[in-house]
Parts: C-alpha cells; structure tokens; sequence
C-alpha cells in the first residue's frame, strides 16, 4: 500500500506531468534562423530565450542554425519566396540576420513585412543611423575600434596621425589583418584611404567606381600604409584574418591593432585577452562599421509573434545585454540605455559610423593592396 | 574510356567472345566502370571544359589570358613562390626522411620502432592542427621562444608569417610518405651488396653514393614527384603560416575566385599549375611504368 506522503509525491508528479502537457500544447514557437557566428546563436540560445519566454508568457522560439550551409539564411528566404508563391507555410517566422534585397525577386514579390513604430514600438527609440528601409530591422552594430594594451600603451592614438605616429615610434608593434581575410584588417585599409582622400567617406560610392580614378584615390591611401609597412609587425607579415590579430595582441606580440567591437569587447569578458586591453575608437573620423538587419517574412504564420520578437529585441534591456553579453553596438540610441552603461562605452561611442561601397571598390581595394602594400614587388 | 565502361556495364557477351575476353577479364572491367566513370565525368570532363573555357574570350579562340598571366609581375612572383617552396621543401623533406629510412633499414630494437612510429605520426594530423600548434609553437612568445629564453637567446625571431613558417609545416608533413616509400626502396638493397662493399673496404659515404644511391634513384624520384606535387596544391599550410605576399597559388586562386569573383583569371592559374603537375606527375608514372617493367 503507499504510504500518505508517496501517494502525494506520485500525483504531484502526474500532475506536473499533465499541466505541462497542456500548456505545452499552448505555447506558441516561433521559427528563428541564424546563420551569425557561434557568439551571436549562443547568446540568442542561452540568454534571449528565457528572457523572451518570461517577458511574453506562452511564446517561445527555437533557433535553427543555418551557418555555413548553403547560402545560410538566403537559402531559407528563397524556401520562404517560394512558399509565398505557392500559398505554402514558409516554416520561418524571423531572420536574425539578412539582406533583403540580396534574395532575388523577394522584394518584388512582397516577402518581407515592413515594420515601423505602429507595429513594433520599441522602434521610436531607434538610432538614426541605423535606418535603412522599412523591411530592414536593425537591432545590433558593430565597428572596427583600436584595441591597444593599456599596460605598454600610455595615450592610445585618438587621430589616425597619432596612430601612425605610434607605430613609427614603437617599431614592430602595431599592425593590422589582411584586407581579404577579415573586416577588422580591411576597414583600417579603408580608413587609411579615407585618410588619403580628404577623411570624406561620401567620396565612395556604389557607383562612382571608374578604374582609372579609382587607381588614383586608392594610391592615396597605399602612399600612407607603404609608409606604414616598415613598421609593422615582422616588417609587413600581416596576419591573416581578425582572429589571428586577436591572438598577436594576446600573446603580446604586438601593443595594438585594429578589431571588431563586438569580437575585442568579448574576449576582454571571457579573459582570451589580457584585462588591461582596452578599445578606443579614433575620433577624427571613426573606423568602418555596420549594423545587423533582421526582417520578417509576411507570410509568416505567427506575425504577432515575430512582432513581438522584433519588440522584444528592441527592448532597452535586451539592448543592454547586446552590449554587456556579446560586445555589440545597440540598434537603439544610447540615450534608451542606462545611465552607467554609456559612461562605461563612453569611447567606443561612435560619432558617426563611415561605409564603404561593395562591389567595385572591395575588389579594387583587396587586390590593390596586395599588389601594391603587401609585397616589396617593385612596380613598373 | 567511356566505352570501356559502357561495354563492360552493358555485358554484351558477343562482343567479348569476338574480342576474346572471357568472363574473369569482363568481371575485372566492370569493377573498374565505377571508378573510371566517375573520374571521367567529375574530373576530366570538367577539366577539358574548364580548359576550353580559358582559351576562350568573348567567344572567339585567343591566348590572351595566357600571355595577360605570364606578364603580371605580381603572379609570376606568386608562380616562383610556390615552385621554389615545392622544390626546397620536398627536397628537405626528403634528405630528412632519407635518414630516417636508412636509420630504420641498418638499426632494430625498440628505439627504431618508436622511431618508425613518430615518423608516421604526421600522417594521422591534419593540416590545420599541424598549422595551428607551429602557431602556438613557433610563434612570437611561444614555447619555443620562451624555451630559447631560458637558455639566454633573446634574438629569436619567429616563422610565423614568412616562408620559413610553411617550409618548415611542410617538411613535417611530409615526412611519412618518403619514408615510407624510402624503407620499401631500401629493403630491396640486399645486405650481401653492403658487405661485400665493406669488405673491400669501402667506408659508409661510398657504400652511400655507390651502393644505396643508385639502387634508390627510383624510390626518390617517385617519392619527390608525390610530396612536390602534394606540397605545389597545399592550401591551408600557407594560408595560416605564410606570409600575405607572395602568396601560394592556392591562396592565390582562392582569392582570385571568392574575393575578387574573377573566376577566369583563377582558372588559367588552375591550368598552369595543373601543367606543372602534370610534367612531374609524367615522371612519376614514367618511373613506375619503368619499374614494373623492369620487375618482370
């Protein structure tokens, strides 16, 4: 026979066993696809989905990694157009990440959900400069700052001539990733070139690309980093991408270089880099950076749930986790943050955030670095 | 070959009588239709195409892409880059397990067995590892540096970056081929020929030069055309240690076909290499050709 305190375990058990059932039942999933790095799907897996679960009871999401198969997240958008099409379920309520208007027709065909203050809130505080068009969702950025070693550098570089200055008085102890291999090395590229034309980002765009005028604007910049060479670690041995950058300035091998936000600001956290590296961002005219767009198919099956997502992602406090948990720049303005928060970023805040074409202009770039700063080729 | 391969698979007992195979000679045919079907439509059909392809500019026959690649210092600097790395590394590679082999062929006992074992071990690593723990190893302030360190050498400089940092992945790499390759070639010299050499008073250099060498040439030449023709293609080895510039014509084509989307320019560098691998891989199956036939 059971005992009084058995028979209460046991039902309590089958309780637990059926409420969880029901409600089980009642939650709504939403379908979320990533295709970012391990640290983006991590922190969407680990700490926005009780976040979310709690802030919007009977809703969940479940993360579907898409990184490195086929096209990612483009090859889940083409599955959602062609759904739309055939009036089909699209299996997808929300893209972490994606370029709407990289998937072909999608536009056209009216795949994606535009979203404004009527529809998700939380976006009347967003960052001016983050906007782009109606079916993009920013909702995190991030930058190429200087990471430099506190403990060897005394006054981090604030101009990009302090910066050259530096490295030319401490030989061997700067340098940058290969333009091709990594953002970090390519958008210092691309301010010295910056630096070359006049600090004026708008003297590039998308389709101003002319080779002969381009060969003159881009030798601007190569005079600057040829000068630079010399210096450099190994005298011009670059290494060849942001992680193997990362890794100089962890072994110490070198006091400074340029890195993405996001990737120096956590490996500071989880101890990958010494304590005493600090980042700065230069204020004369700010390295390259951008921001990650989400979009929402309008097929979608539960609209009101990927809204809310979109909500919740714009929320001050998921905003503030994207700075403290994954290092990234918030979607929103500074200003929606706590107060201590922006103190503590406070020179990393960008004043303006520089692009730079695609295209054309990387291609050129690329190889025209190679070509004319890497090697010690004399050119006829 | 395609024929071969529909005769076999389509068992036409007729024309295998006419042409006198029985069915010992049609069983053996229809186990090599796989293989052979698939290096035909995977390997030389592409090939050929992609070959017709670069002699091709908007649509009528020019050499253009040619003479445009043999004139651009940048590439041709690359192109010497990656022979002299292939030649200097395969060549190291080789003396070293040369000695290795010779160790292994006169020596017996527990250490010449952990000895075989280590030299093997590079064949059980893939290259990135290998690409990264020289990283850790080599690199600035890495336990080799530190190592040197304690014993008061401060002027090391580390491979990391510069063509010494792949030579030396290479070399490593490449060990336990040759050596293997290199025992086998040894193992055929007998002992008879060594000590009636020793007999007459020959010291170990001349039984060397005179005795060995001759007797290995083969095993040399092919051992050298594989590890050359491995180390001309290697990807991952000079991507991670090398230096930016010059570049490796893998890195090199790599970049030219996904950061530059010039897929027209990184296949005439595709065919070049490919040509200078087909001349040592001639060699290669010229000397075995040469070998089996000498073996009967």
């Amino acid at each position: 026979m059971l005992s009084r305190r058995q028979f209460l375990a046991t039902s309590a058990a089958a309780a637990t066993l059926v409420s969880t059932r029901v409600s089980a039942e009642d939650i709504k999933t939403l379908q979320v696809f990533i295709d970012g790095d391990t640290n983006i799907s991590d922190w969407w897996n680990n700490i926005l989905k009780p976040a979310f679960e709690a802030a919007n009871p009977g809703r969940t999401f479940n993360v579907t990694i898409t990184r490195g198969v086929a096209d990612g997240n483009g090859t889940i958008a083409e599955r959602a157009l062609a759904a739309l099409q055939a009036k089909a379920d699209p299996q997808v309520d929300y893209f972490e990440e994606i370029e709407p208007e990289s998937v072909a027709g999608s536009v056209e065909a009216g795949l994606w959900l535009e979203t404004s203050e009527a529809n998700v809130p939380n976006l009347k505080m967003i960052n001016p400069a983050a906007v782009q068009t109606p079916i993009r969702l920013p909702y995190r950025g991030s930058q190429v700052l200087i990471a430099y070693d506190s403990a060897k550098v005394a006054n981090p570089p604030k101009t990009f001539a302090d910066l050259v200055a530096w490295a030319k008085a401490n030989p061997g102890r700067f340098t940058y990733g290969r333009p091709d291999k990594g953002g970090s090395g390519s958008n210092f590229v691309i301010r010295a070139i910056h630096e070359g034309n006049g600090k004026d980002p708008s003297l590039f765009t998308k389709d101003n690309f002319e080779p002969a005028k381009a060969e003159e604007m881009l030798q601007k910049g190569w005079a600057i980093l040829k000068d630079l060479h010399p210096f450099t670690f190994g005298e011009g041995t670059y290494p060849a991408g942001n992680s193997p950058a990362l890794q100089l300035l962890a072994q110490g091998a070198v006091d400074m270089i340029p890195a993405w936000s996001d990737m120096a600001l956590q490996a500071i956290n989880n101890g990958t880099l010494p304590e005493t590296v600090k980042v700065v961002q230069l204020q004369d005219l700010a390295l390259c950076g951008g921001f990650a767009y989400s979009a929402i198919p309008s097929n979608a099956t539960d609209l009101e749930g990927a809204l809310a997502l979109a909500n919740f992602m714009l929320s001050p406090e998921t905003q503030t986790s994207c700075v403290r948990d994954i290092g990234g720049f918030p979607g929103i303005s500074w200003d929606n943050l706590p107060a201590d928060l922006k103190a503590e970023y406070i020179d990393v805040i960008p004043v303006s955030i520089p692009t730079f074409p695609s295209g054309d202009w990387q291609k050129a770039k690329n190889d025209g670095w190679y070509k004319n700063v890497a090697t010690n080729i004399v050119r006829d | 070959m395609s024929d071969v391969a529909k005769s076999s698979g389509g068992a036409a007992p007729g024309y295998a009588l006419r042409t006198g195979l029985g069915p010992q000679a049609l069983a053996g045919l229809a186990l090599v239709a796989l293989p052979v079907g698939l290096l035909v439509t995977l390997t030389l059909w592409p090939t050929v195409r992609m070959v017709g392809a670069t002699f091709s500019v908007d649509g009528h026959l020019s050499a253009e892409r040619y003479f445009a690649f043999f004139n651009d210092v940048y590439t041709m600097a690359n192109l010497r880059y990656t022979l002299e790395m292939g030649l200097v590394s395969a060549i190291a590679a080789l003396a070293v397990s040369f000695g290795i082999a010779l160790y292994l062929r006169f020596s017996a006992g527990r250490i010449a067995t952990m000895i075989h074992g280590l030299s093997l071990f590079p064949l059980f690593v893939p290259s990135i590892i290998i690409s990264y723990a020289l990283v850790r190893f080599l690199g600035p302030n890495g336990l080799f540096q530190l190592m040197l360190e304690q014993v008061g050498f401060t002027q090391y400089r580390t491979p990391y970056l510069t063509p010494v940092g792949p030579f030396l992945a290479f070399v490593w790499e490449n060990l336990p081929l040759p050596v293997l390759v290199l025992s086998a070639g040894l193992s055929q010299v007998s002992d008879h020929a060594v000590e009636a050499a020793r007999d007459l008073g020959a010291k170990s250099p001349r039984i060397l030069w005179e005795i060995l060498l001759p007797q290995m040439r083969r095993s040399l030449l092919i051992a050298f055309a594989l590890i050359f023709m491995g180390i001309i293609g290697a990807f991952t080895v000079p991507y991670m240690l090398g230096p930016p510039a010059p570049e490796m014509m893998s890195v090199f084509m790599q970049r030219t076909l996904g950061n530059l989307q010039d897929p027209a320019s990184a296949q005439v560098q595709a065919v070049v290499l490919m040509v200078i691998s087909s001349i040592v891989g001639g060699f290669y199956i010229a000397t075995m050709v040469k070998s089996s036939a000498g073996a009967r």
